[in-house]
């Protein structure tokens, strides 16, 4: 097997695993999304919280680096404000219009088509006036 | 119709493939950078010709690496590139941080999109519509502004994710679990950002 073909295998299994994973969950279901946000129903919230613990208590066990992230940048909290009201108004992380429209709700082309519109302003915005060091090599 | 995963199911599913993915990929597991590089795969395609010349010839790769700085920051960053000292004319090392070919990020979309379509044909609730289901109608809007909230909505969360340098996979999950400062700082304000605009949604707008 090649280098090539390696990083395909194991990306396209995480890949199906993640997509089936959200939607046993129920994140593509907006009434679910906004019963977590707002408290209604602990179980997806349940869901998020535990899994940071299951990685985190993973890595702490079996890894020994201990990376220190991406630099704070003035671009975050401002980032985070657009990324967490986008995600309460159209339910699309960028991993949920995908799951949307897995589970056969058509719109959320319109939500990608959006996240990709997005993308493409914010490297152009970026590099003509903000200048954020988005600190990829220190990932 | 199948109930939804219990908590503690999905907990250890999303976990356990933050990890492995880690491990197996060799890279922080995050789905908005993979949907950055598709968005922009001109520039990737380029940037992964870019490694094939590093590897060759490094007087070519600096003055490819100044045009790729120029385009990602702008004619300010020119400087920097040019006080920058001469590369080596030795290849970089390859190590587990190695780009992934542009192809292997559009296999990861992809295959969110089989596995949820596979979700929802187990759990019986595949249905092919074009409304975004009834809770949406209620709590944020019903009819054809569906359209354009989803669009306006996208680009939020298109140029939030970028600018905050994350998603809920690679600072919630990734980030999160290894206490990676930045990833607390961005994990509590869009999902604090979120609990607040549902709220409204729900109970005042």
């Amino acid at each position: 097997m090649t280098s090539t073909v390696r990083p395909h295998i194991a990306v396209a299994f995480f890949g199906g695993a993640l997509g089936l994973s959200l939607g046993m969950i129920g994140f593509g279901d907006f009434a679910e999304l906004n019963a977590m946000f707002t408290f209604g129903d602990l179980r997806m919230f349940l869901t998020f919280c535990g899994a940071v613990v299951v990685a985190g208590a993973l890595f702490f066990f079996f890894t020994s680096d201990r990376p220190k992230g991406a630099p704070i940048h003035r671009g975050i909290v401002p980032g985070a404000v657009l990324f967490g009201t986008g995600w309460a108004i159209s339910g699309g992380c960028p991993s949920i219009p995908i799951v949307q429209l897995g589970t056969g709700y058509l719109p959320a082309v319109v939500t990608m088509a959006g996240i990709a519109v997005g993308m493409r302003a914010y490297r152009k915005l970026n590099a003509k006036y903000f200048h954020f060091d988005g600190g990829a090599c220190a990932l | 119709m199948m109930a939804y995963w219990d908590w503690w199911m999905g907990a250890l599913a999303l976990g356990t493939i933050t990890f492995f993915y880690h491990m197996l990929v060799g890279r922080r597991f995050g789905v908005s950078s993979s949907w950055e590089r598709v968005v922009h795969w001109k520039v990737e395609k380029r940037a992964e010709l870019l490694d094939d010349i590093a590897m060759s010839d490094a007087a070519a790769f600096q003055a490819a690496l100044q045009e790729a700085t120029r385009a990602e920051f702008g004619d300010d960053s020119s400087s920097v590139a040019v006080a920058a000292p001469p590369l080596q004319p030795t290849p970089p090392p390859v190590s587990e941080s190695a780009r992934l070919p542009l192809s292997a990020s559009l296999t990861l979309l992809v295959m969110i999109l089989v596995g949820a379509f596979t979700a929802a044909i187990i759990n019986g609730r595949f249905e092919l519509r074009t409304d975004m289901g009834p809770a949406f109608a209620d709590i944020v809007v019903d009819g054809p502004l569906m359209w354009p909230t989803l669009f306006v909505g996208g680009v939020m969360v298109g140029i939030g994710t970028r600018m905050a340098g994350g998603c809920s996979s690679g600072h919630g999950m990734s980030g999160c679990s290894r206490l990676q400062p930045v990833s607390l700082l961005a994990t509590s304000v869009f999902f604090g950002t979120a609990v607040v605009v549902s709220t409204l949604l729900l109970k005042v707008i």
